[in-house]
């Protein structure tokens, strides 16, 4: 995959161009050209971050500051809030895994060769436009107890499955990943459109020939050739899941009391509504070490059976 | 046999697919007053009526300038910043490229959460909470890493030769970056620009951390609050914002789906 070789060969020196003609120290100018980002992101984001695992050695309520070592992070280990907190993020990243990536694939695979598939497709891609706010908006008022889903089951004849959908764990962070389905499923579906127009067709053709079809065509010569792609969707959903924050803060806020909470949530009520600063920098330092962590296992795996 | 069935789980999941957005439009068009309930059909045509309603109730208007303003702002700023690092890291002759690439990358593999706090202290103490300049300077920051990516992925396969015919002899560098290099990177910079100016009209989590008055908070923080009074204002006084809010992305999405495309092909 490209994005992939590309970024390794960050690591590879390169050959240079011709500088030009009365070769300039480049001293001055290099200072000129990396400067500006360097300092945007060095003290807006690398500092931020520095700070933030410092101060979860503390405990802080933001007036008094005293020095606690790594009881921030004991503490986290026994705290149901936090434990829940985790098993919600480790649902929200199971979800996202089978349901949008599944869902993808199944219908890039399904619609790639059919007369009306980029009508279908253009139904699933829209949502993708939207943000995860306006997400979560048009969702709440699906799922309101007195919302759309329960009108249209009543309307069904089937108000036996009729729910408060979003007051009950763990069916609210369950219809919350369905939500995010419907949003980002778009994504994935064209990222493995992409790679399905990418095989050649003489591979396609050669399965046939060989008498492969239907299933068997697409277990053995479609998906392994789409293998580089599904590295990136994954590594996208993975990533993008464990940071989830905006559909549950607007439709739960991490309620019934705190029973939704995702990491990102846990971390951003025990700073801003708590103030307790240490205790929600230890939460942002594990949120942190995890997204690093997956991001890192994954990748490396993958390109290493490349 | 196995083709129709297949075709017909296909059509099934497009049209459900639909669904919500259906209701939604025929909901945020029914009158505040004689909503009860979510109905399948449009009843009384009242969708511009709830757009007001909105607008007077989160200033949603102000919210929407405000988001083009840090949206274009910070977009511009990331994208021209990360050029000049994009440049410096292939073209010039930098040592150790590879630790300039990792500096300014690693802020996108962070998790935004482990910014916020000391973001929020710092903002308070240089007063730049809850003004328009901190909104854009934030999310320029963030968008550089990204911005950076992509570029710099750009110019590393720009194809060399045509750069080094087009090498000046005793140009100085701002003018190879200006007349070369700039032009040449021309996809690839609107690809990041319209990628960042999207992330940061979407984004929610900066704008109710570091902003609360109406003059300065961008459009999803006013959406939160908006959302935050479903009850009382009704649903689809909320939906019609909804909508409204969406309205840019969706045109712009839908314009330059193939850059998504490449985009989203990048994403860390």
């Amino acid at each position: 995959m490209t994005a992939l070789d590309e970024r390794n060969s960050a690591l590879t020196p390169r050959t240079r161009p011709a500088r030009p003609g009365n070769s300039q120290r480049p001293h001055g100018s290099l200072l000129l050209f990396l400067f500006p980002a360097v300092a945007l992101v060095g003290i807006l984001l690398i500092l931020p971050f520095l700070f933030t695992v410092y101060r979860s050695f503390f405990r802080d309520n933001g007036f008094s500051r005293s020095w606690v070592g790594l009881e921030n992070y004991t503490t986290l280990l026994t705290d149901d809030i936090f434990l829940r907190s985790v098993l919600n993020t480790g649902m929200w990243t199971a979800g996202t895994l089978l349901l949008p990536v599944l869902l993808g694939l199944l219908i890039a695979v399904g619609t790639n060769s059919v007369r009306w598939g980029p009508m279908a497709r253009f139904a699933i891609v829209l949502p993708y436009a939207l943000s995860g706010s306006v997400t979560a908006l048009l969702w709440n008022f699906m799922l309101q107890t007195d919302g759309a889903t329960n009108a249209m089951l009543d309307s069904l004849g089937l108000s036996t499955l009729e729910r408060s959908w979003l007051l009950e764990w763990p069916m609210n962070t369950i219809v919350m990943i369905i939500a995010t389905t419907w949003q980002a499923t778009g994504a994935s579906m064209i990222l493995f459109l992409v790679g399905l127009q990418a095989i050649p067709a003489e591979t396609i053709e050669a399965g046939r020939v060989d008498g492969a079809g239907g299933f068997r065509l697409f277990r053995s010569i479609v998906l392994p050739q789409l293998r580089p792609i599904s590295v990136v969707v994954i590594g996208i959903s993975l990533v993008n899941s464990l940071k989830t924050f905006d559909i549950v803060w607007l439709l739960t806020r991490g309620g019934p009391g705190t029973e939704s909470e995702t990491l990102a949530l846990t971390m951003y009520r025990q700073t801003f509504t708590l103030s307790r600063y240490g205790y929600g920098a230890a939460v942002a330092v594990i949120l942190t070490v995890i997204v690093l962590l997956a991001s890192w296992t994954y990748l490396r795996r993958q390109l290493r059976t490349n | 046999m196995a083709r129709r069935v297949r075709d017909v789980l296909l059509i099934g999941t497009a049209l459900l697919w639909l669904i919500p957005t259906y209701l939604v439009v025929v909901n945020a068009s029914t009158a505040a007053d004689d909503y009860a309930g979510p109905s399948w059909w449009p009843g009384s045509w009242g969708f511009f009526d709830n757009l007001s309603t909105a607008f007077e109730t989160a200033d949603i208007g102000q919210a929407m300038s405000n988001s083009l303003l840090y949206s274009t702002g910070a977009a511009l700023i990331a994208v021209g910043v990360a050029a000049l690092a994009s440049f410096a890291v292939v073209i010039m002759p930098v040592k150790r490229p590879a630790v300039w690439f990792w500096a300014i990358y690693t802020g996108t593999l962070l998790p935004l959460q482990v910014f916020l706090s000391p973001l929020f202290n710092g903002y308070a103490d240089t007063s730049l909470y809850d003004t328009q300049y901190g909104m854009v300077l934030i999310y320029a920051a963030i968008a550089v890493p990204f911005a950076f990516f992509v570029i710099r992925n750009y110019m590393t396969t720009a194809p060399r030769e045509m750069m080094e015919a087009a090498q000046l002899d005793g140009a100085s560098w701002i003018a190879m970056f200006v007349r070369i290099h700039l032009p040449l990177a021309r996809g690839a910079l609107l690809a990041a620009f319209l990628f960042q100016f999207l992330a940061t009209w979407n984004d929610l989590l900066f704008g109710i951390t570091l902003s609360t008055s109406p003059n300065v908070r961008p459009l999803m923080a006013a959406l939160a609050e908006l959302n935050g009074q479903y009850a009382g204002l009704g649903p689809p006084v909320i939906l019609a914002a909804g909508l409204v809010a969406s309205a840019p992305t969706v045109a712009l999405f839908l314009g330059f789906q193939r850059f998504f495309v490449n985009a989203l092909k990048l994403t860390p």
